[in-house]
């Protein structure tokens, strides 16, 4: 990766992480759209007041270039977290690798305030600028239709969680889901789940992946890409009943491409963590890749 | 292994007890259910009818877990191992049982330039694909050249597997098909491809089809085309590297990227071009010594082709314009979906060359609209499958313009079509 020129990385991505910390670590009002930080999505999550004292950066390690191209990256929560906090791991990851990959132009949210103005803007001149802002028709069109696919993901991403473990989540940029461009992966297995009221504050532990993945420096090495298809695939059980993802039967991770692991694990020994309650509950066999029926069409202005 | 050996010689018996019989399960999309318990069901299923005619299909079932799991049952293929239609005795034979899932996500495109996004230089397939789906059906030769194609890649798995030295023994995973436009070369590949993705799956776990687009590996760059086709080969050395997939690699008018190099003596070919012949062999010969590749090609004009390409091919197959009996075959499986889709009403029962031929061609009430159906095919002699195809729409679309008609008027229809495609073929003949 260390060879690629300067000038192919997109604007602004490679002295990032340091000034990302700050911005991160200051809650903050609602900005003008126009100048949100990349992270907008995590900035969001800040204003609560973090209830779990989080040790970062303490077990954030560095990438670890293995052989063939393939990143990891661990983080370790210190105590058990939510299905639904998983759920919301995956999802703003997810977020988070769309646009740092350039597959969308502005931040998931930033595009949800821009095109459905579900955000509350400021009043006064936001008015005048959205509509400078504001893209041709055609563009608009483009842009809702990858707003609606990502929904759709998310909101089936969010009863798979309910219905099962999920151990692995898999994120393939272009090419087929057999043989993708790039591979991002979030692996769970290594995630205690436990009920509401003993887990840890799920904005937090967003905040801690988040700040590992800063520290950890992933995307401004990479080269810029051009927009292609995005697949999401899940790991679920068989006979979870999910009828919206796809089962892949003979489905195997492929090796080919680009590939970051984030490993997530829970540090607290006394609770079961997934891949035991998965064992205990049956065989690994059972597992099976689930792949959504929505290819997510990168989007752009220019393409 | 040693069951594929075993198709080779099938055609030199006829008796039951040793006859595969494939048995193709198509899985239902949302299913989850494990292979082996679908097939524990499909094996109880196929006990139940010991004696078949020729393919079956079921696609309805008593069984609940076959209702919820499985689309379709289909017995394929029996007449590429046998001649005549005869009763087959499941219990007797070898059952092969395949189960499949469809991919639905159509072709994904591979760009070499990054900067040049629209320039697609090969589509992808993830096989079996459900726009292959039942194409290898539809497809009617006369000769063996189904089986003679399926038997050839079973030979070259065979020796893969037994470590036969390619020094010795060489075989080049290079099949040639040429012919008249219009004759289903290209989708004969796109068939075989994946009728080989489903009968091998129990090796591989899934295919893939790459189709490259010739004209897109010639560079705007003086020289660079050879690095092109380079860069190619380059990508599908990467899907090759994964043992567990069947790589097919489909040129579609290879004459484009293999111009026979003599030509260019005359010295009004750019040198571009040997290069990308030179390269294309090149690379060929790499590919060769991985087990999972199959080169298919297609071209209408076999004399513009590199002499070293052809010589590399190991089959060359020509495709012709279907024979009066094969045209039948393709009339009688559009009627039939005519009548499935109630074009065509009431349902009236058309007989089979074979079931004709048992009558002595006698013209009674039942024979009578088949008897008519076979002079529209002699009639249709030396039209192309493609054309073929289409007459039926062209039928009603000139002559009918009803949402249902009868057999009779129909094919008083087909037939004016055909005389119409004659007509066209002449007066533009004239012209040139």
């Amino acid at each position: 990766m260390g060879d690629i020129p300067m000038m192919l990385r997109k604007g602004g991505h490679s002295n990032r992480s340091k000034v990302e910390e700050q911005k991160m670590a200051a809650p903050r009002a609602t900005q003008p759209e126009a100048d949100l930080p990349r992270s907008a999505e995590t900035g969001l999550e800040l204003r609560e007041a973090p209830a779990v004292a989080v040790t970062v950066a303490l077990t954030a390690q560095p990438v670890a270039p293995a052989p063939g191209g393939a990143f990891s990256l661990s983080v370790v929560f210190p105590g058990s977290v939510t299905r639904e906090g998983c759920f919301r791991f995956t999802c703003e990851f997810l977020k988070h690798v769309l646009y740092q990959r350039q597959q969308l132009h502005k931040s998931y949210e930033q595009l949800v305030c821009f095109y459905r103005g579900q955000l509350p803007r400021p009043p006064g001149q936001e008015e005048d600028m959205v509509r400078k802002v504001y893209p041709k028709d055609q563009d608009s069109k483009k842009c809702q239709q990858v707003l609606n696919d990502l929904d759709g993901v998310f909101q089936h991403l969010e009863i798979m969680f309910n219905l099962t473990l999920v151990p692995r989540i898999l994120i393939l940029l272009g090419g087929t889901a057999v043989s993708p461009k790039e591979l991002y992966e979030i692996n769970l297995q290594g995630i205690s789940v436990s009920g509401t009221e003993e887990s840890l504050q799920t904005s937090a532990c967003v905040r801690k992946l988040f700040h590992s993945l800063f520290m950890a420096d992933v995307f401004s090495d990479l080269q810029a890409i051009p927009t292609m298809g995005i697949i999401v695939m899940a790991q679920g059980h068989r006979n979870c009943g999910i009828d919206w993802f796809r089962p892949k039967l003979n489905y195997k991770v492929p090796t080919r491409g680009r590939k970051l692991t984030v490993n997530l694990s829970c540090s607290h020994g006394n609770s079961t963590t997934l891949s035991t309650c998965q064992e205990s509950n049956s065989a690994w066999d059972d597992y099976i890749w689930f792949q959504a029926p929505v290819i997510v069409k990168g989007f752009n202005y220019f393409s | 292994m040693d069951e594929a050996a075993g198709d080779l010689k099938l055609p030199l018996q006829n008796d039951c007890e040793s006859l595969q019989i494939h048995v193709e399960v198509h899985q239902k999309t949302n299913s989850t259910a494990k292979k082996e318990d679908i097939k524990l069901s499909v094996l109880k299923l196929l006990n139940r009818h010991s004696v078949i005619f020729g393919d079956y299909k079921w696609i309805e079932f008593d069984d609940c877990f076959l209702t919820n799991n499985v689309q379709s049952i289909a017995v394929v293929d029996t007449e590429l191992q046998l001649k005549e239609r005869q009763p087959i005795s499941l219990n007797k034979c070898r059952l092969l049982i395949h189960i499949f899932h469809l991919n639905e996500e159509g072709p994904s495109t591979e760009n070499l330039d990054a900067e040049d996004e629209d320039i697609v230089a090969a589509n992808h397939w993830l096989l079996p694909a459900v726009e292959f789906h039942c194409l290898w059906e539809s497809l009617i030769y006369d000769a063996e050249i189904k089986s003679d194609l399926l038997n050839y890649v079973t030979t070259t798995l065979l020796f893969s597997d037994r470590n036969v030295n390619n020094n010795l023994i060489s075989w080049n995973r290079v099949i040639l098909l040429h012919g008249p436009p219009g004759t289903g070369k290209t989708s004969l590949c796109r068939a075989m491809a994946q009728k080989l993705t489903i009968r091998l799956s129990h090796r591989y776990r899934y295919g893939q089809l790459i189709e490259i687009n010739s004209h897109s590996l010639f560079s705007k760059w003086f020289s660079e085309s050879g690095k092109l086709v380079t860069k190619m080969f380059q990508k599908i050395q990467e899907l090759i590297d994964d043992k567990d997939v069947l790589v097919f690699v489909l040129i579609d008018e290879v004459e484009s990227l293999t111009a026979a190099r003599s030509a260019f003596q005359a010295g009004t070919e750019p040198s571009d071009a040997i290069r990308v012949v030179n390269a294309v062999l090149t690379q060929i010969d790499q590919i060769k010594r991985y087990p999972n590749v199959v080169i298919l090609t297609t071209s209408n004009i076999t004399e513009k082709i590199d002499i070293a390409f052809v010589d590399r091919a190991d089959i060359k197959q020509y495709i012709g314009p279907p024979s009066p009996a094969a045209v039948f075959k393709i009339y009688h499986s559009c009627l039939e979906e005519l009548m499935k889709c109630q074009i065509i009403y009431p349902r009236q029962q058309l007989l089979t060359l074979h079931e004709l031929e048992m009558i002595g061609y006698l013209e009674n009430d039942v024979s009578k609209l088949s008897l008519l159906l076979k002079d529209i095919s002699r009639k249709s002699e030396g039209l192309s499958g493609r054309i073929l195809r289409k007459l039926p729409f062209l039928a009603h679309a000139l002559h009918i313009q009803s949402p249902s008609v009868t057999m009779t008027t129909f094919l008083q229809a087909l037939s004016l079509a055909v005389d119409k495609q004659f007509e066209e073929r002449a007066k533009l003949s004239d012209c040139a």
